[in-house]
């Protein structure tokens, strides 16, 4: 037997092992074809066995190309095994939903009104007012007396008082904090009081509960352009940037001057009209309250023993409930307490 | 306070549009709420002349008109009433026009007669409130076709002025013209009043005596004999019906009229019913009573101002009449009072006995003194032209504290100061004199005395001047400019209550609970059902309703109310908290109430979400609302919590206390069936109540600290135990953490089961062993492990399966 025909009969292989992997569909198949040609008794094998009958030269020659074979074989085998890998995974991926529902967790949300409270205090906070809470339940005196509301002043007609006793009330706004911030510390006081307030009074547009943020800066030289200021900066923060503040002369007891604060009008944009009539959030107007401010009254500061000559202050206080109704479009105050999923859900 | 633009232009000559005067007086600060035609029922209604009248073929009381309204052909109209006659001006309205009552006209066959519209009467225009006898007949001055409110003149626009409680100058249309005129530059001129008087002096017949010069500064009556009460001519009427007044006679109208107009309420006293020839101005006598004029009792406190004659009293000072003294038809002489009362007093009695009424709301703000003499006067002669009579000379009154202008120091540069905006010295000194002040020269310092005009009760110190020269300048117009907030180096806030709440909120909404907010008073009965104890309890004197009448002492029972909302509509799977105050009474208290903050968690429905690929069916209990209070302790980095059964509260079972480092946090339970069934829950409902006081205080003593990393590798083993029932697995955690085996580091419950048929639990816990500063061998471990069970096992009803 000669070498060459040992060669040639290698090369043979090469062609037939070729076929028989194309033909393999499936990874059984592939491994059978492998087993066949380069297995320990395939033909790859049977044909090196009979290496040693060769003389030397041709021995080394047909060794040489049996390696070469075996090479080749294996290069064939490892192509084909990395195309049907690939169908095979093709196959997976094309069952692979990217749509299907995940193992989502519960969602909470924030009360609208925590998020509205926590997002006019942020906006507050950075221009440096701390936050200070007190009391739901007060006192006649913090409520009323030392606000420059003392006993039979028809300014107490303003608000409904909800009573526990005659000298102790549920607090009809968070000015006390200003009471209770100035007897606790003196000047400069850049405050704001965050809370629930109580009035006796429920319709439509009013609950017997609802929320109150007060600001108050006191310091020499604090003015009205100051309170100005403050105001058109902080409303510009919640409601955008083109929103303009309109101050119009008013009175609360614990400040004077006193001034009732307009923001030109978040759904028409102060134009007073909506392409559907007349701008049913503002009733025409182009502007909508939202907040009651002015200078701290004298009497104020005479009550906790500031110097009223050598301190001016501003006071600001907002209904929390109906910055959120004009932020977010909620139409009906009922829907705040109700705490329908459906409702807090959406924020 | 309603005002008719006509009738103010009676005292300044306005000329502009109602909305542009709504728009300045709401920048002065008189807020206007609205702009509205009382008469706007009646526009259509127009001026129709009766052209010809015959009697109904097919009836004896209905007539058959034409009538012409200015239109193409007259109309034929079918009309019931006697006086209709032919040459007639009459209010017609057409077919279409909908009338006061609700009445919209047809047109309609009216037996048999075609009627294109109807001839009205005054009730029927809501121009009279008793029924008229017939239609109603206008002056030859109207015109044939023009819409009837203004054929009369009547006041067809009416503001709707909003007057805050310091401006008792502007509840009246003197006072809104006063502020008209200063803001539009125009003249200001009261009404002319001139009347003759005859007979004896009034001050001869009649004697005023005050008994406390500060409860009425001023007393005067005018006497008027001869009169006939009748009722008002239509323009009085009219008039007092477009701002929303019931006219009643002419004697009381024109003391509505001149209160309206000018602010200063009067009372006309039927003088034959005065006993003796004085009038006592005096506090009540405790428990003395008086019928007002509304036919009550009223019962008094000396608190309570009496006006009396010599005999009794007849009128509540400055709230009401006396019903034994009060104008009536066939009276005809008359006592008329103008006084001013302190306005304390007048509100004290006006609110206890709740009667407000449009004269006690203008003598509790303060009326003015000096005014006072000319609204008298006016009253008079409105009287003797409506109702006849004869003034008799002078006034007879008493005067015991004038009024006594006081000065003010004002300073423009303080103005400067405090609005933030240059007020020049003549801009100050033209507003104050725009408003009636007296000004002196300004004094080396800068200071200017300003004496404030009578009707300015409001205008005390100098804050209040420069609250006038802001609203005039128009606060507005006030350049804004940021503050610098100035701070001391050591005002370091620590955080604040708002702050840790905050924490607790962004915490719970990242574990899925929706946020709820309730009301904090809830009703005494919720507060029954839930066995809470009633000693404690802090109750709202004057709530709205019954089931507001007390302040919450858990927040339970506002969370339940919440799922009952939910579940009542539709929603079922409930994850909610909030974060409120509650409330409990506490004598030692300044506000006689302590307040402490909350979280509650309130757990319904299924455990999972809805839908694939969440397990289904699986409800939430126990393992879920224990979970989310052990990841709050954990998160605020605090040792776990002790877990222990309690039942001091009957609606919640099973209860579990929450213990974080001996102090009690809180409590956990299932609310009972019979509960939960009161809020429509079908499912278990959970609850937890957590002390956010005790939470924050632990929290603060948490210092946060970094620990390094452990070198060596940890060895685990397991190990299962069957624990006889009763055997907590707390007890078993708490048995091998005392064991203290040098090199334990950890154990985790990691199964639990009870085979069918014992009442044995299978609990399989993972224990972590590591040595500092080596690696451990697995004998080494197998010994210490072996021991630490043992050490179990002898402690606890417990053995190795
Ligand atoms: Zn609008």
């Amino acid at each position: 037997m000669s070498g060459l025909s040992l060669v040639a009969e290698l090369e043979g292989l090469v062609e037939a092992c070729a076929a028989r992997l194309d033909r393999a569909l499936a990874l059984e198949e592939l491994e059978a074809a492998r087993v066949e040609f380069l297995g320990r008794k395939g033909q790859l094998a049977a044909v090196m066995s009979r290496l040693p009958g060769l003389d030397p030269d041709a021995r080394r020659e047909a060794g040489k190309a049996a390696n070469a074979v075996k090479e080749r074989l294996t290069a064939l085998y490892d192509a084909r095994l990395a195309d049907l890998n690939r169908a095979a995974m093709d196959v997976a991926l094309a069952g692979f939903d990217p749509t299907v529902p995940g193992y989502a967790p519960a969602a909470g949300s924030l009360h609208p009104v925590t998020l509205v409270t926590a997002e006019i205090c942020k906006a507050l906070e950075e221009l440096g007012f701390s936050i200070v809470t007190g009391p739901e339940i007060e006192t006649d005196y913090y409520n009323f007396e030392a606000l420059n509301m003392p006993p039979e002043h028809p300014a107490r007609d303003m608000q409904d008082t909800l009573y526990i006793s005659d000298s102790i009330v549920l607090r009809t706004h968070t000015s006390p904090l200003q009471i209770r911030t100035m007897l606790a510390s003196k000047p400069p006081v850049a405050v704001i009081a965050p809370g629930k307030v109580y009035r006796r009074d429920s319709d439509l547009t009013h609950t017997p509960m609802f929320h109150q943020i007060e600001g108050l800066l006191v310091d020499e030289g604090v003015s009205m352009a100051d309170l100005r200021g403050t105001l058109t900066a902080f409303v510009r923060r919640i409601f955008g940037p083109k929103t303009n503040v309109r101050f119009r002369p008013s009175f609360f007891p614990f400040t004077e001057p006193s001034a009732e604060v307009d923001i030109s009008c978040v759904l028409c944009g102060g134009k007073g009209s909506t392409a559907s009539g007349p701008c049913r959030v503002c009733k025409g107007t182009g502007f909508v309250e939202i907040l009651g401010c002015g200078m701290v009254d004298p009497n104020v500061f005479d009550a906790v023993g500031y110097d009223t000559e050598r301190y001016t202050g501003f006071a600001f206080g907002m209904g929390v409930e109906r910055v959120t109704m004009l932020k977010y479009g909620i139409g009906d105050l009922r829907m705040f307490f109700e705490n329908d999923i459906r409702f807090l859900s959406q924020f | 306070m309603l005002l008719s633009l006509s009738w103010l232009r009676e005292l300044t000559p306005y000329q502009g549009t109602a909305q542009e005067l709504a728009d300045r007086l709401t920048m002065l600060g008189l807020e206007i709420e609205d702009i509205f035609n009382p008469f706007e029922a009646i526009m259509g209604v127009v001026v129709g002349r009766v052209l010809t009248r015959q009697a109904h073929p097919d009836s004896d009381h209905l007539s058959l008109c034409t009538v012409d309204v200015g239109g193409e052909s007259p109309l034929p109209i079918v009309c019931g009433a006697a006086n209709v006659a032919a040459g007639q001006l009459v209010p017609v309205a057409t077919v279409g026009v909908s009338l006061p009552g609700g009445l919209t006209i047809k047109k309609s066959k009216i037996r048999g007669q075609v009627s294109e519209g109807m001839i009205c009467s005054e009730s029927e225009l809501g121009l009279a409130e008793e029924k008229s006898p017939g239609i109603m007949v206008l002056p030859e001055t109207c015109q044939v076709g023009t819409p009837l409110p203004e054929a009369l003149s009547l006041d067809t626009c009416v503001l709707d002025v909003s007057i805050t409680p310091n401006r008792a100058d502007c509840l009246s249309v003197l006072g809104i013209a006063r502020e008209t005129a200063m803001a539009f530059d125009l003249p200001l001129t009261l009404p002319e009043v001139a009347y003759a008087e005859s007979g004896p002096e009034a001050a001869k017949e009649l004697a005023i005596d005050i008994e406390d010069p500060q409860q009425c500064p001023v007393y005067r009556a005018k006497i008027i004999s001869g009169v006939a009460v009748a009722p008002s001519p239509d323009r009085i009427r009219w008039r007092l019906t477009a701002i929303g007044q019931r006219p009643i006679s002419n004697i009381v109208d024109a003391t509505n009229y001149v209160l309206f107009e000018l602010g200063q309420p009067l009372h006309a006293f039927d003088r034959a019913k005065l006993a003796g020839n004085v009038i006592k101005v005096r506090n009540a006598a405790e428990g003395e009573a008086i019928v007002t004029l509304d036919g009550q009792e009223r019962k008094l406190t000396a608190r309570d101002l009496l006006i009396c004659d010599a005999e009794k009293p007849v009128a509540l000072a400055g709230v009401m009449g006396g019903a034994n003294s009060e104008m009536a038809d066939g009276s005809s002489d008359v006592v008329l009072e103008c006084a001013v009362f302190r306005p304390g007093t007048i509100r004290k009695t006006a609110r206890r006995l709740a009667l407000p009424s449009e004269a006690s709301y203008r003598f509790e703000r303060g009326v003015d003194q000096v005014g006072s003499v000319y609204a008298l006067n006016r009253a008079v002669a409105l009287m003797l032209e409506t109702a006849g009579g004869t003034a008799r000379p002078g006034v007879a009154m008493a005067e015991p504290k004038p009024f006594t202008p006081r000065g003010i120091g004002f300073r423009p540069a303080r103005a400067t100061m405090l609005l933030g905006e240059d007020m020049p010295e003549d801009f100050c000194r033209k507003v104050l004199s725009g408003l009636g002040c007296q000004l002196s020269e300004t004094d080396p310092s800068g200071v200017i005395a300003v004496t404030p005009p009578s009707h300015r009760l409001d205008l005390e110190r100098e804050a209040d001047l420069i609250e006038e020269v802001g609203r005039v300048y128009g606060l507005d117009r006030i350049a804004p400019r940021l503050p610098r907030v100035s701070k001391a180096l050591d005002d370091v806030p620590a955080e604040s209550e708002f702050g840790f709440w905050s924490r607790v909120r962004t915490f719970a909404v990242g574990l899925g609970l929706r946020e709820a907010v309730n009301y904090s008073f809830v009703g005494h009965a919720d507060l029954d059902i839930l066995c809470l104890d009633a000693a404690c309890r802090v109750s709202v004197a004057n709530p709205l309703s019954e089931d507001q009448n007390v302040m919450r002492p858990m927040l339970a029972p506002g969370l339940l109310a919440t799922v009952r909302h939910n579940l009542s509509h539709g929603n079922a799977n409930l994850r909610l908290f909030e974060v409120a105050r509650v409330f409990a009474a506490d004598a030692m208290s300044e506000t006689s109430a302590r307040e402490a903050g909350r979280l509650g968690i309130a757990l319904h429905g299924l455990r999972h979400p809805d839908g694939w690929p969440w397990p289904k069916d699986e409800l939430a209990g126990y393992g879920d609302i224990k979970g989310i209070v052990e990841a709050l302790i954990a998160h605020f980095k605090l040792p776990a919590g002790v877990y222990a059964r309690d039942d001091s509260l009957p609606w919640l079972a099973p209860q579990v206390v929450v213990t974080v480092g001996g102090k009690r946090l809180g409590v956990i339970g299932q609310v009972t069936p019979e509960v939960a069934d009161a809020y429509h829950a079908r499912h278990a409902l959970w609850l937890a109540e957590l002390d956010l006081d005790a939470l924050r205080a632990l929290a603060d003593g948490v210092k946060r600290g970094f620990k390094a990393l452990p070198s060596f590798p940890p060895v685990r083993r397991d190990v299962t135990l069957a624990a006889a029932a009763g055997v907590a697995v707390g007890d078993v955690l708490t048995a091998i953490a005392e064991a203290k085996a040098a090199i334990f580091e950890d154990v985790l419950l990691i199964d639990a089961f009870t085979p069918e048929g014992t009442d044995e639990r299978r609990l399989t816990f993972r224990l972590t062993y590591r040595h500092p500063e080596k690696t451990l061998k697995d004998k080494e471990v197998d010994k210490v492990h072996e021991a630490l069970v043992a050490a179990v096992l002898a402690k606890l009803p417990v053995t190795r399966p």
